[in-house]
């Protein structure tokens, strides 16, 4: 515990000592920033960097899986209390049944290597019940593997789980995947070698997870190996639908030269494997351009919303919109700003962004606070409890931002969270005239909700996980009681 | 193709030799400053310049920007997709074709990977062009150079170019001193 407490308790001292100068920069001891949102309970998760939150219902109880990042400079493998040994990050897995006392139950180790170079980020939970030939008593857990591959482990007894399988293997990269927990179909974010990018789209039938079955490899033209000219963005990550929307929707890009990509499900499942520029456009429905200056990190579906304002309108009263995040990379503003856009996707092949939200930098002088300021990602829960209704937006220093999204045209915010900063927050650095100067901040990295409707926000600088619940008239947006 | 790799590779070895020595000239000459000629894209301009027929050879352009945030903070630039990818070769022209793997390459100081490629130019021409990307950190530097002559030509004035102490100099500062 003490290697971690150093950063955040020197840099704490040397702020107060700096007074006003530094007066929006958050401090150890000061209370969260909030507005009609309250914090339930919370978990340190260890001190490690948190990605992915997957929250899964389990018999009577709520387990939460945390993917994380690699370790830090100052501490690349932390200890884990419950073994006392030294644990390159990789997945925690944590009892919320109770969210004002979660309770840790295990790490996973991840792959070793420090932040995005390690751990084990991305994490997704399905039932084997519900998956075709799967153990109808296990819970199966995807995950990442670092950048190397994927694996898939058993944590039915989310205290002792048991590795299961291991998929793909000397991979590039990984990232955000996702796996439809009825058909077990996977479509796995991996860089495999002979692509030339370091993310593309690795579909596989995780129907039966001892036995992975791979379908194809997929990307977009000039990806593929062995072709040639330029190269296009890379992916972030895929939502699909399933079988009974035929369609996923694929983000490429992080913060920059972004666009979604709309793809008919069957033809990607269905089509010509090869990976020819040919075979690798037939699945696409459209693409969506976005300005070079901003990344789809979460192309997020909400399809057949009514739109009140078009009520008594003959045509168009409903319409499918594509919530698209941006990700911030650079700390202290030094990139264009990454926020969220929303798409309408009614008509499929001519998509349009009708509206942005984004946090008013000067209602917290969030540039001059340390780390990122921006949008990273969204809740990707579509339980019925916040779907189409409410979405949570995971902003780095900002926290976690609420928004009523039922007018998409129009979204509003109604709520946010910043939490407070302990010791075990880890310090974010810029060069300024050839020196490093290194802040202290929240960096809110991502976030999901459960079905009953806590919010879950995990941090990138080893705060930790923070479950929330709405309040006032956020809570009553919602049609929470 | 092994004796091309090789030789490709020590080559660069000797280039990269001259983009490091102690000597290196301070002003590049026959090179003069031009306006970026490239639309706006996701990163800021960069500086571009030309070096005349009768400096170089044959008219030879290169581009230099630094690109934050654009590369894998723990392992830098590893293969030669990573250089097709970030190198600035889309914004000549989207069509163009490794001649050849790329090899290893220091640039200021900043390791990285140099690569050589054929460019169908818009009007019908090819051009030869070297890309190259190195990083520090999270950063990556990116240049690329074109012109109508041999690319071995092409690389090696580029080289030298990059390798001059103002241009040295410009690009440790824009990568944060």
């Amino acid at each position: 515990m003490k290697r971690y407490v150093k950063p955040a308790v020197y840099l704490s001292i040397s702020l107060a000592a700096c007074g006003g100068a530094y007066a929006q920069q958050q401090v150890i001891g000061a209370p969260p920033e909030s507005l009609n949102m309250k914090l339930v309970g919370s978990s340190d998760l260890q001190a490690r960097s948190a990605y992915q939150p997957t929250i899964h219902h389990q018999g009577d109880r709520w387990i939460a899986y945390i993917g994380h990042h690699g370790g830090t400079d100052e501490t690349p493998t932390p200890i884990n209390p419950m073994t006392e040994r030294a644990e390159p990050n990789g997945t925690s897995i944590v009892d919320v049944t109770d969210p004002a006392k979660p309770k840790y139950l295990a790490h996973i180790p991840g792959q070793e290597g420090k932040y995005e170079g390690g751990g084990a980020q991305m994490v997704r939970v399905c039932d084997g019940k519900t998956l075709p030939k799967a153990d109808a008593n296990a819970v199966y857990m995807l995950r990442t593997f670092g950048g190397e591959g994927h694996e898939i482990w058993n944590v039915a007894n989310p205290a002792k789980p048991v590795l299961v399988s291991r998929i793909a293997g000397g991979l590039k990269d990984t990232h955000k995947n996702w796996w439809e927990c009825d058909t077990g179909i996977a479509y796995l974010v991996s860089g495999a070698p002979d692509w030339r990018t370091r993310r593309m789209t690795q579909v596989y039938d995780l129907g039966d997870p001892a036995n992975p079955v791979k379908i194809r490899d997929f990307g977009l033209p000039g990806q593929e190996p062995g072709s040639t000219g330029a190269v296009p963005t890379e992916l972030h990550g895929p939502i699909s639908t399933g079988p009974g929307g035929n369609r996923v929707y694929f983000g490429y890009g992080t913060n920059k030269g972004g666009f979604i990509q709309i793809v008919d499900r069957e033809k990607l499942l269905s089509g010509p494997k090869e990976p020819t520029a040919e075979n690798l456009r037939l699945p696409e429905v459209s693409r969506l351009a976005m300005s070079a200056l901003n990344g789809a990190h979460t192309t997020f579906p909400m399809l057949g919303m009514p739109i009140a304002e078009f009520a008594r309108d003959k045509d168009g009263k409903s319409r499918d919109i594509m919530m698209v995040v941006d990700e911030a990379i650079l700390n202290e503003c030094a990139e264009a700003r990454q926020m969220v856009w929303f798409a309408d996707v009614t008509v499929e092949n001519r998509p349009m962004m009708i509206s942005s939200f984004t946090v008013p930098e000067a209602s917290g002088n969030f540039c001059q606070r340390g780390g990122r300021f921006g949008s990273h990602s969204s809740n990707e829960s579509m339980a019925p409890v916040y779907y189409k209704k409410m979405t949570f937006i995971a902003f780095f220093n900002a926290g976690v931002r609420a928004l009523d999204v039922r007018d998409p045209y129009h979204p509003t915010e109604v709520g946010y969270f910043i939490p407070s900063i302990t010791a075990a927050t880890d310090k974010r650095c810029v060069t300024v005239d050839g020196k490093e100067r290194c802040k202290v901040a929240i960096q809110t990295n991502n976030v999901e909700t459960d079905d009953r409707g806590y919010i879950y926000i995990v941090d990138r600088a080893n705060t930790g996980m923070h479950i929330l619940e709405l309040t006032g008239p956020a809570r009553a947006a919602a049609g929470l009681p | 193709m092994r004796k091309t790799v090789a030789a490709f590779a020590v080559a660069i070895c000797m280039l990269a030799g001259v983009a490091g020595s102690d000597h290196a000239r301070s002003q590049a000459e026959g090179w003069r400053e031009i306006a970026w000629p490239f639309p706006r894209d996701g990163w800021p301009a960069g500086r571009a310049f030309r070096c005349g027929s009768e400096s170089c050879g044959g008219e030879i352009e290169i581009y230099v920007r630094p690109k934050a945030g654009f590369c894998n903070c723990e392992t830098g630039v590893t293969d030669d997709e990573e250089v097709d990818r970030v190198a600035d070769l889309d914004m000549i022209s989207p069509r163009f074709v490794a001649r050849e793997p790329g090899g290893v390459i220091k640039v200021a100081g900043m390791p990285g990977r140099i690569r050589a490629y054929d460019l169908d130019m818009a009007d019908g021409a090819r051009h030869s062009a070297v890309g190259i990307a190195v990083s520090r950190r999270c950063d990556v530097l990116v240049a690329v150079a074109q012109g109508e002559g041999a690319a071995s030509g092409v690389q090696r004035t580029a080289l030298e170019f990059l390798a001059t102490a103002d241009m040295t100099q410009w690009m440790i500062s824009a990568m944060g001193g």
